[in-house]
């Protein structure tokens, strides 16, 4: 096969894989803004909060899975996000937009103040930092009277969109919720593909080939980290409109390493891979946590062993690995 | 003329082991340079220090008239001096074509930009094709890179330095790992490079070197023991002396093939 047929096969494959994918895509969509109309208001405020923490989980594949730095700092700028967008709703006004804008300025700014140190760490030191960033902030939002320190800071009214009537109903808050989410996840998924993206990846996979090639990359680092952190924010943001109470819990270690499982368990470097993994996350603790006694940490301990032995790339490899099967067989 | 690169005293000591040694060189604009010499010479460790990889511990580097001993590595790379690296340095996570995209984009200042998908900026995608298919890896673009062989890799090192747009390329034993077509190909390119940039080249294939350059430095020990001509070189009694119990020794006089 001379070049220019392999280059022609090549493309070949790609528009009907696009095209498979954006059918698949759609009708996720469909599914999930339908889910409403069918399912009752639990099993919806479940998927909301699934939703809000996926997009965290987005920010964390940012930096984990796109540019190669494991954290567990991200629930620090969750966090920042969601307080901001409750004090926001408390004290000046109730329309969501505004409060998602509040929570991503907030993440983008606590990213900027506190990342240009840890981005000069890379690997188990930047890890560290970033534990340290996180555990930092949670002290902070744990005595601040401000905030309500470990109380929390509840008394948020309802949200409201376009000077509309309060949304009470949990379907409402769903579909803002998700509306937000799919534009979240578009711009992640354009930043991952755009010439950026690509320097991230070179980042992550050759950090000293880049230099040589007269990039800067501690500067790209920094970059990403403080996009990263505005993703996180709006992610709170998106929390404390379905949730209209914010803790210090929701900003803690636990909630940071949940985040970082998810990636693990979902793919890094996939998108959609770690917002499966955050569903199953999630549902695993808050849901399934009670029906085997209490013992949710514990099934998703084991679901990470599993997933590190069995599915080293996470739930997105395994679909690549099935993929490369059936087109080997055609 | 002036030179493109000097080097002055140029020093780098691991430890108590002076694997560079007070050399001195020149090389003037559009010379195709080979510098050759036994293993352990010290080769590696002056390019090294030459692109800023590692500092030097005494002497000095001048780029186009300029000091850039204290320069950092990129700085020196975005002022035209680039480098390949002895074993394979390559993207193994990111597409063949996004290997070389990574150095078109930073030359079209677009390796920020995250407003458009990448394959939109069509003029950075249709150049870093070009570099692709100058070494043969036209149709290879959508490949990861740890597909690829080891001297495809080779190929792909190439062509990742010639479209970072250098006016020096250090090339640290090119076709090591190379076919015979493959070295072929390279020697060719090479040939064909404009003749305006220049080389400088650490090559164990001596008739790729005595076909390339226009001149030979021969290292040994850390210091320079000659450097001229290709007749020059291979009349030196002190380069012969230096090969002398080397399996190159052969190479080197007659023009054989190892
Ligand atoms: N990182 C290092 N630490 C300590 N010593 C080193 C290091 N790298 C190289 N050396 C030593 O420095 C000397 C020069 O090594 P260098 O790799 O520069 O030689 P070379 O001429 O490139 O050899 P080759 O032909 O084998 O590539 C050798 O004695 C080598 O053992
Ligand atoms: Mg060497």
């Amino acid at each position: 096969m001379s070049a220019a047929e392999r280059t022609q096969a090549v493309d070949g494959i790609r528009p009907r894989r696009t095209a498979g994918k954006a059918v698949v895509a759609v009708a996720v969509l469909l599914l999930l803004a339908a889910a409403p109309l069918v399912l009752g208001a639990y099993p919806v405020s479940t998927m909301t909060r699934i939703l809000a923490f996926a997009v965290l989980v987005l920010s964390v594949d940012l930096l984990t899975g796109v540019t190669g730095l494991p954290t567990l700092g991200q629930a620090a700028y969750f966090g920042a996000g969601a307080y901001t967008a409750a004090l926001v709703g408390i004290h000046l006004t109730s329309d969501a937009s505004v409060q998602l804008l509040a929570g991503l300025v907030a993440g983008l700014v606590t990213a900027a103040l506190t990342g240009w140190v840890a981005v000069r760490a890379r690997g188990v030191v930047f890890l560290m930092l970033t534990l340290a960033i996180g555990e930092s902030v949670h002290q902070v939002a744990d005595t601040w009277s401000v905030v309500g320190a470990s109380n929390g800071l509840a008394g948020m009214p309802p949200i409201t969109l376009f000077g509309g009537p309060p949304l009470l109903a949990a379907g409402f808050v769903y579909w803002w919720v998700l509306a937000a989410a799919v534009v979240v996840f578009a711009a992640v998924a354009l930043v991952v593909r755009s010439p950026y993206g690509r320097t991230l990846r070179g980042i992550r996979d050759n950090e000293a080939r880049m230099r040589a090639l007269g990039y800067r990359p501690a500067l790209a680092r920094y970059g990403v980290f403080c996009l990263a952190g505005a993703v996180a924010g709006t992610g709170g943001a998106l929390w404390a409109a379905h949730a209209r109470f914010v803790s210090p819990g929701d900003l803690g270690f636990e909630v940071a390493a949940l985040a970082l499982l998810s990636v693990v368990i979902g793919g890094a470097g996939s998108l959609w891979g770690p917002c499966l993994g955050a569903a199953l996350v999630l549902l695993v603790r808050d849901n399934l946590s009670a029906a085997v006694g209490g013992h949710g940490p514990l099934v998703l301990g084991l679901v990470f062993v599993a997933v590190v032995f069995l599915l080293p790339r996470g739930v997105a490899g395994l679909a690549a690995g099935i993929r490369r099967r059936k087109e080997g067989l055609s | 003329m002036t030179p493109l690169l000097e080097l002055r005293g140029l020093t780098r000591a691991y430890g108590s082991l002076t694997a560079v040694s007070g050399v001195d060189l020149s090389v003037l604009p559009g010379e195709r340079h080979a510098l050759i010499g036994p293993n352990g010479a010290g080769k590696s460790t002056l390019f090294a220090t030459v692109a800023g990889t590692l500092p030097a511990t005494a002497g000095t580097v001048l780029f186009d008239g300029a000091d850039v001993t204290a320069l950092p590595e990129a700085k020196r790379a975005r002022r035209g001096l680039l480098r390949t690296y002895q074993h394979s340095s390559v993207f193994l996570g990111c597409s063949v074509l996004d290997n070389v995209a990574l150095a078109v984009q930073r030359v079209h200042r677009v390796a920020h930009r995250f407003d458009r998908a990448a394959r939109r900026f069509r003029r950075t995608e249709a150049e870093a094709l070009r570099h692709l298919e100058s070494v043969g890896l036209a149709g290879r673009g959508a490949d990861p890179a740890a597909a690829l062989s080891h001297g495809e890799r080779r190929q792909l090192e190439v062509a990742m330095v010639l479209a970072a747009e250098p006016s020096l390329v250090m090339f640290d034993e090119p076709t090591a790992g190379m076919s015979a077509a493959e070295t072929e190909r390279f020697a060719a390119l090479v040939e064909r490079l404009p003749s305006e940039l220049t080389l400088l080249i650490v090559e164990h294939d001596l008739d790729v070197v005595f076909r390339l350059a226009d001149r030979v430095t021969v290292l040994h020990l850390g210091q320079v023991l000659a450097s001229g001509t290709a007749e020059q070189i291979r009349a030196d009694d002190a380069v012969r002396a230096a090969y002398l119990g080397s399996a190159r020794t052969d190479d080197l006089f007659t023009g054989g093939t190892p």
